[in-house]
């Protein structure tokens, strides 16, 4: 375990390194990232100045659920986002072969060797929504509260995390599965809003098959009215613990079926 | 006349090509497809929501029809108006595989719109029918009344094209940024979102603050969907229509001749670079 | 003692979905995809002494990579197993490939953006290797491959013998037991492939690293293999040393004649003379001389000689040695029955 927070570390400084070397890239892409959530919420804001409240939910309340969607994502985006590229690239170009000639795990080794610097356009939205919303409204606050949200925002990731792992593993089969993460990850802007707008059907759907409500609503109500703490919070952690586990498995045999490239 | 038949003849293996490479990547693309649409999707549960909420038929001059009728109609005209172009040109000109284009004895830029042309035909058959058919089935149901209309639906069809002639010329400037830029993601992401915003897609232009959305309404950007939207759902007259078509054509004319611009200068650096 | 590398009835298959041309073919794809079973390798069975530098050939497509890919643990084989080491590739991966080194010519494991220091910086923590032994293998690889004058520069700067060089360099950095090279000298002109010939040589010798390579250069296998397995369609088709090829394999010789008046075919035929065909003997003229290349099983020698100087006048005789190329060449045509 220390050995791959190490190495972790040396990942990253040599990702920073990079970095310096492609500095105006990565700041337009942050700033991308941005532009799109602020374009988002200026959307927000246009109907929010004409209806007093969405379905009983307030505008701020809106803002902190948004808000706090973002916090998995973000990090998600942060540290795994080089599983795209399992999908669209590394397996079909049979550059995978690479992975598995080094004495660390594979799964590790891919997610570590890139470092998405351009959330941190997703992370200053994410800042500024709970710092604008927080205050506003009135969150009841415990000592526990803090780390309660910290380990939920990991468990969350999770979820994010192992959907990307299991659709990228696909390509292990097809070559390339990308398209499939894309369609699974588009699902994710479902978890945004409050799900009481959504009809039964998308609701069970954002709730128990791709619980993408879990990133976000759940335990972002749990946070603003301290109800259902089990269902709220609990069901968060069960969710990321059972997709984690099911990502690995599918990662693992994936590995076994891997074709490589080339003859 | 022979000219164009050798054009058509120069440039349709092309659009052959582009046909083929969209049925070898259907499943991607309908995957790609799905999760785009899910967009729409959400928007739609959100402006039920907002229509819930506010109490009365209308939002700022639309009921739920018209706005169902535009987010699926505006991820229609969105998708079939997209255009590749700049992405491809950009990594070309990364990798220097552009200098292969132009030792080619056809044009650049028609050897791309004969190539996409041939994606858009493939991609238009899949999509195109389902999402009118829903949309109008949809309108039937909620209106107990056919709302069809086969003049506007020609009118926006013909707008369709202009718009889609606007994107590919717009695009392709947008692609020579690659000279000046390493990775596209990013400014292709700004790109996107911002164009997205300012042609209507995210929010309809009439619902923005009176002064910004005349300016909008000028910009080419709102040539690209909002155009051709507002004409299918009948929101234009006429004598409207004509007008918005003809700055649509003004537009069209403008970006050609920016492409045509840039692309010589481009030429230039190309073989300063070159050495 | 067992062998280092120990192979046994290595089979591999691979779905192959056919794809017929157009866009009927394309349509018909879409309902009812042609699935066809390849075998890339069937029945391998081979082993390899530590220390020794195999050679492994074959033509395109033979299943050479495959084979390596098995035994690297990147494919798992359909049936059969291999050993290496003590190790089964598949079963313990992370600990197998501690001790091995893989270089794949057509594909680079460096940090494309980055100095190419950094890559090595990098693998030292991967693999673990201590500080102190970093440094003194550092030293050791750059006075082998020679990589000072551009360890500093962005692997994407480099030209491709430097980045060859710097990517057997850094399969070497954890000292391997094995090292596997998949055509270490693709690409590479005269003088670069002759630098990482040595290398390889040098290492093996200093040591004892047992070397499986791939190459189409058969320059690489004479100058650096004292044993090669061949393979053709997934099949193993010889295995021994390189002495033992050129036994089995028809004797081919080439005699170099530099003539007086410079060749002249009307009156040196030796087809004719001898009835042979044209795969049995061949004649080319070199400026003024005659290079004749046959099948010693079929002339002696001693006749051709013979007949060379009793029908031209010859100043000068230069007798070649068999040529591994020859025999390989024939063999590819499937010439030689096996």
């Amino acid at each position: 375990m220390m050995r791959y927070i190490r190495l972790h570390r040396i990942f990253i400084a040599q990702y920073l390194k990079r970095l310096m070397e492609y500095k105006v890239d990565f700041m337009l892409g942050a700033i991308g990232l941005l532009i799109a959530q602020g374009m988002q919420l200026i959307f927000l804001g246009i109907i929010f100045s004409a209806i007093p409240a969405l379905k009983g939910w307030q505008f701020e309340e809106v803002l902190f659920i948004y808000g706090f969607s973002l916090v998995p994502k973000t990090i998600d985006h942060l540290f795994t986002d080089n599983l795209w590229m399992v999908g669209y690239r590394i397996i079909r170009k049979g550059e995978f072969d690479k992975y598995l000639t080094r004495p660390i795990n594979t799964l590790y080794h891919v997610i570590a060797e890139n470092f998405c610097v351009d959330a941190f356009g997703e992370l200053l939205t994410c800042i500024l929504l709970l710092a604008y919303s927080i205050p506003k409204l009135s969150i009841p606050f415990h000592w526990y509260t803090i780390p309660l949200f910290l380990i939920v925002s990991i468990f969350a990731t999770l979820i994010y995390t192992s959907l990307k792992i299991m659709t990228s593993a696909i390509s292990f089969w097809t070559k390339a599965s990308g398209h499939i993460t894309h369609m699974l990850y588009m699902t994710n802007d479902f978890g945004k809003y409050p799900v009481t707008i959504y009809n039964k059907a998308v609701q069970a759907l954002i709730t128990y098959v791709i619980p993408f409500a879990f990133t976000a609503y759940f335990p972002a109500t749990y946070f603003l009215t301290g109800k259902n703490p089990l269902f709220c919070l609990g069901g968060t952690v069960i969710a990321g613990t059972v997709l984690f586990l099911l990502a690995i498995f599918v990662w693992n045999r994936g590995l076994r079926a891997y074709e490589s490239a080339g003859s | 006349m022979s000219r164009v038949k050798r054009f058509f003849r120069t440039y349709t293996p092309f659009t052959r090509a582009g046909m083929q490479e969209m049925v070898a990547y259907r499943a991607n693309f309908l995957c790609f497809l799905i999760g785009e649409i899910m967009a729409s999707f959400i928007m739609y549960f959100v402006w039920k929501a907002v229509f819930d909420s506010s109490g009365s038929e209308t939002f700022m001059g639309f009921t739920m029809e018209d706005m169902v009728v535009y987010l699926f109609i505006t991820f229609l005209a969105g998708y079939l108006t997209y255009s590749d172009g700049a992405f491809t040109v950009g990594e070309e000109i990364i990798d220097g595989s552009i200098a292969m284009r132009m030792i080619r004895p056809c044009s650049f830029e028609m050897c791309f719109l004969f190539q996409e042309l041939g994606n858009r035909i493939i991609s238009v058959s899949m999509i195109f029918v389902p999402i009118v058919a829903g949309v109008e089935i949809y309108r039937y149901v909620q209106a107990g009344e056919v709302r069809f209309q086969p003049i506007y639906f020609l009118l926006f069809l013909l707008s369709l094209v202009f718009a889609y002639m606007i994107s590919f010329y717009f695009n392709v400037c947008y692609g020579f940024m690659a000279f000046f830029f390493k990775n596209l993601w990013g400014t292709t992401l700004i790109k996107e979102t911002v164009v997205n915003f300012l042609s209507g897609a995210i929010v309809p232009l009439a619902f923005l603050p009176a002064g910004l959305a005349n300016v909008l309404n000028f910009l080419p950007f709102a040539s690209l969907s909002y155009t051709p939207v507002m004409i299918y759902m009948g929101m234009y007259s006429y004598s409207e229509i004509a007008w918005r078509m003809g700055l649509q054509i003004f537009w069209l004319l403008v970006m050609y001749g920016l492409s045509k611009l840039i692309w010589r200068s481009a030429v230039r650096h190309l073989s300063v670079q070159g050495g | 003692m067992e062998a280092m590398i120990y192979a046994e009835n290595l089979r591999k298959e691979f779905k192959k979905i056919i794809k017929e041309p157009g866009l009927k073919g394309a349509a018909k794809a879409l309902f009812k995809p042609n699935k066809e079973i390849v075998t890339a390798v069937d029945d391998i069975s081979f082993e390899v002494p530590a220390g020794e530098i195999l050679g492994f050939i074959g033509p395109n497509g033979a299943g050479k990579s495959t084979v390596i890919k098995m035994l690297t643990g990147i494919l798992t084989p359909t049936s059969g197993f291999c050993r290496i080491n003590g190790k089964i590739p598949q079963e313990d991966r992370k600990n197998y490939v501690r001790e091995i080194g893989v270089v794949f010519g057509q594909r680079t494991q460096l940090w494309w953006d980055l100095a190419l220091r950094e890559t090595y910086s990098v693998l030292k923590e991967i693999y673990q290797v201590p500080e102190e032994q970093f440094k003194k293998r550092m030293t050791f690889l750059n006075e082998v491959l020679e990589l000072d004058s551009f360890i500093t520069s962005p692997v994407r700067t480099l030209s491709l013998g430097q980045r060859m060089r710097a990517d057997i360099a850094a399969a070497l950095l954890h000292s391997p037991k094995v090292l596997f090279l998949d055509e270490p000298t693709i690409g590479l002109d005269v003088v670069v492939k002759e630098n990482i010939r040595s290398a390889i040589r040098k290492i093996n010798e200093e040591e004892g690293t047992t070397v499986i390579l791939t190459t189409h250069d058969l320059a690489d296998i004479e100058l650096l293999c004292e044993r090669i397995v061949m393979i053709d369609k997934g099949r193993k088709v010889f295995d021994g040393g390189l002495s033992e090829l050129r036994h089995n394999f028809g004797d081919v010789r080439t005699l170099r004649f530099e003539l007086v008046n410079g060749p002249d075919f009307k009156l040196l035929d030796y087809r004719r003379r001898f009835k042979l065909t044209d795969d049995d003997v061949s004649a080319e003229r070199d400026g003024s001389s005659v290079t004749v290349r046959f099948d010693t099983a079929k002339v002696s020698v001693e006749e051709m000689i013979s007949y060379t100087l009793s029908t031209v006048h010859v100043k000068d005789l230069n007798i070649k040695d068999v040529e591994i190329e020859e025999i390989i060449k024939k063999l590819y045509r499937r010439e030689v029955s096996l």
